[in-house]
């Protein structure tokens, strides 16, 4: 082990809220622009140095990227985690309210992350004689 | 006026809906092997599950979130996950334990050979799902499901003598032929029977298709406070028709043919009409129910938008997995396993699973992130706390009892 | 925050293996029972019941309070585990001359159980006024029922 490191600096002051990313993101339900379910957040990426390399004092701090679903909550749980190319994300940009779900800004439709549900629906669902019926 | 009729249906539903294949073998079995010395165990397990329904239905309808969805939140990935695996597995089995209960219901009442039902059965399933719309499906098969109070009606004809029957019901004792650990493992099982697991996510998924709010609550209470001791009550009957008739003769129920013989016994081919519309009704009810779950619990924890209030094709995934359980269980049935069989089993491992449904629950009703000023009172948690040791004492107990008693034989 | 692994717990895991050891044990223990008594009182129970249940669904059918649908498959039902009694008993590899005496006199009477469902299934197919008749039919059960008695009755003895 190295000596003891420096005292940490001050927090700066932020406007806007504090989320903690565990209690507030993970594991929260996404609802798209209209309402309708989208995902889970399943894992978050954030940006900055790896997680074997040690941070140099002074560089800036993390940032959020993007909210990531699909494989990786299977790597979340058990270990692990799978290369960049292979992550799905919903960028954080998409994001317009925090709250008991995550509601993003956008239509849900094209994102990355529907992917799944659009294959299915379009293969299966689709074929089937009544899919697109509307039981009200 | 129409507000009573909406109250009227929700009752007469809530009863209809009460009874499934678990209910009607499990009781069936008991009144034919022990008589009415486990009668207790139903009552126990009516106040469980209504206590358990009422708080699954008020978060729900006051935070919109069904549990499975709240269960990934408040218990992490992890968590969500084993409760998942275990819910969905059983879940499944009792999917299959339900269709099969439609098609030996059939075979009964047209001597065509059940596995040919069991095609029709699924594949009617999987229509209503696709296409009826939620509040007509629980309704048709909630009062249909009503049938089923000739067991009751057939006690009365039974002509049975009313004080002895009350001695065994409250001085329970273990008969003679039986051993402490077969008692134990049916009492188990029965309570397993009663207390469905696949109810608490159906009924708070439920309500989240209907769309209660807050002001549904007083409705809901009622529905589940008459309606499931009501649902009892015919529980009740069927283990006191085999106690009856079959009891005496020294008749162990093994087969579906057996439990409708003493509604026969006392009401005739009349009777016999009743009961199987009673029991397609009921069974097939509870395939709606079961199937349903299987893909509310499987949408809620990964997110998928879910509910028969979406188009199909709004709601892919959801009903992709729905048809997937529908085909294991027709696979399962048509290995040619005996459905009552699979039916015992369910309800046993129903029983194991249920801590796994039920803490969470109880957490999420004291959340007052979720349920505002809506969470639980003391006397509810009290009870919910008693619940809990019972369903763990159960839970426990019940593989090292399959072990020793053979599964019951 | 983040999923930090649980400590390498040696306790859970020993735990672990000592509950599978009395649990596997615990199931060998309560099958090496009784050997073939055992198995053939349990089969003269099983067929002991469908026999009554039979009996009751011809006389519900003599009083017109059955189906012939539900008459049938409930027959159909019993006879199939008086099918899975004998087999059982016929799979059993009795030790001593006294076991094998019991399991061919198990045989016997299950046969004749078979044989007596029989009757009762022409009986209800001839439909009450044809040969055999549903009297006919219940006497046959009965009497396989009798035999059962008898045979449950000498095993019980043991």
């Amino acid at each position: 082990m190295t000596s003891a490191p420096a005292p940490l600096p001050k927090v700066p002051h932020v406007a806007g809220r504090i989320l903690d990313a565990q209690l507030h993101l993970m594991d929260r339900q996404v609802l798209d622009h209209d309402g309708v379910p989208v995902t889970t957040v399943d894992d978050l990426e954030v940006s900055g140095p790896a997680l074997d390399e040690d941070i140099e004092p002074g560089s800036p701090a993390p940032v959020l990227n993007a909210l990531l679903t699909g494989s990786v909550l299977g790597t979340r749980i058990f270990g692990g985690r799978p290369p960049s190319s292979r992550l799905i994300r919903i960028p954080w940009k998409d994001v317009a309210e925090v709250g008991v779900v995550v509601k993003l800004g956008v239509k849900g439709e094209p994102l990355d992350a529907s992917w799944v549900e659009r294959w299915v629906r379009d293969k299966i669902i689709a074929r089937i004689p009544g899919g697109r019926h509307d039981p009200r | 006026m129409k507000r009573l009729l909406g109250v009227a249906l929700g009752i007469l539903t809530a009863i209809g809906g009460f009874v499934d294949i678990g209910d009607l073998v499990t009781n069936a079995v008991v009144g034919s092997r022990f008589g009415l010395s486990l009668v207790w165990v139903v009552v126990v397990g009516v106040v469980g599950i209504v206590l358990f329904a009422n708080m699954s239905g008020r978060v729900a309808a006051v935070s919109g979130r069904a549990t499975f969805e709240v269960i990934r939140e408040r218990l992490g990935p992890r968590a969500g996950l084993a409760n998942l695996s275990a819910s969905f597995l059983i879940n499944l089995m009792t999917v299959t334990a339900e269709i099969g209960g439609v098609a030996l219901a059939l075979q009964l009442a047209s001597s065509v050979y059940y596995l040919l039902w069991i095609p029709v059965a699924a594949v009617a399933v999987w229509l209503v799902i696709w296409r009826v719309r939620f509040s007509i499906m629980e309704n048709v098969t909630g009062l249909l499901g009503l049938t089923l109070v000739i067991f009751a009606v057939a006690v009365f004809l039974l002509k049975p003598d009313w004080g002895s029957l009350a001695g065994q019901v409250l001085a329970p004792s273990v008969p003679q032929q039986e051993t402490v650990w077969s008692y134990s493992y049916y009492a188990i099982a029965l309570f397993g029977a009663a207390m469905t697991p696949y109810e608490v996510f159906f009924f708070s998924s439920g309500a989240v298709e209907e769309k209660w709010g807050v002001k549904d609550l007083a409705q809901s209470r009622i529905n589940v406070l008459i309606g499931f001791p009501l649902g009892g009550l015919l529980s009740i009957s069927i283990a006191v028709c085999a106690a009856l008739v079959l009891l005496p003769a020294g008749i162990s129920v093994t087969s579906l043919s057996q439990v409708i013989l003493p509604v026969a016994e006392g009401a005739g081919k009349l009777g016999l009409a009743f009961v199987l519309v009673g029991i397609v009704a009921a069974t097939f009810g509870a395939a709606l129910e079961t199937t349903l779950s299987s893909g509310y619990t499987l949408a809620q924890f990964f997110g998928w938008s879910w509910g028969k209030f979406r188009r199909p094709a709004e709601a892919a995934r959801f009903h992709l997995s729905m048809i997937v359980c529908l085909l294991v269980g027709i696979g399962v049935l048509a290995t040619g396993v005996d459905p009552v069989l699979v039916t015992e089993y369910s309800v046993v491992f129903s029983a194991i699973a249920l801590p796994l449904t039920y803490l969470p629950i109880l957490i999420v009703a004291n959340d007052p992130q979720y349920m505002r000023e809506h969470v639980n009172g003391r006397a509810v948690n009290a009870l919910g706390m008693v619940y809990l040791v019972i369903i763990l004492v159960a839970s426990i107990a019940a593989i090292p009892l399959m072990i020793v008693t053979g599964a019951g034989s | 925050m983040l999923n930090t692994p649980a400590p390498a717990a040696s306790f859970p895991a020993r735990a672990a293996k000592l509950l599978s050891l009395a649990v596997l044990s615990l199931a060998v223990l309560t099958g090496c029972s009784g050997g073939a008594s055992q198995s053939v009182s349990t089969a003269v129970k099983d067929s002991s019941s469908a026999v009554a249940t039979a009996r009751i669904v011809l006389r519900q059918d003599m009083d017109g309070k059955l189906t012939k649908a539900a008459a049938s498959t409930s027959l159909e039902d019993e006879l199939k585990e008086v099918q899975t009694s004998r087999s059982t008993v016929l799979k059993l590899s009795p030790a001593s001359q006294e076991d094998r005496d019991l399991q061919k006199q198990a045989l016997d009477v299950l046969d004749q159980c078979a044989a007596g469902f029989a009757t009762a299934r022409a009986a209800l197919a001839a439909n009450d006024g044809g040969t055999p008749s549903l009297s006919h039919g219940d006497k046959a059960l009965a009497d396989a029922q009798d035999a059962l008695k008898q045979l449950g009755d000498k095993v019980g003895s043991k």
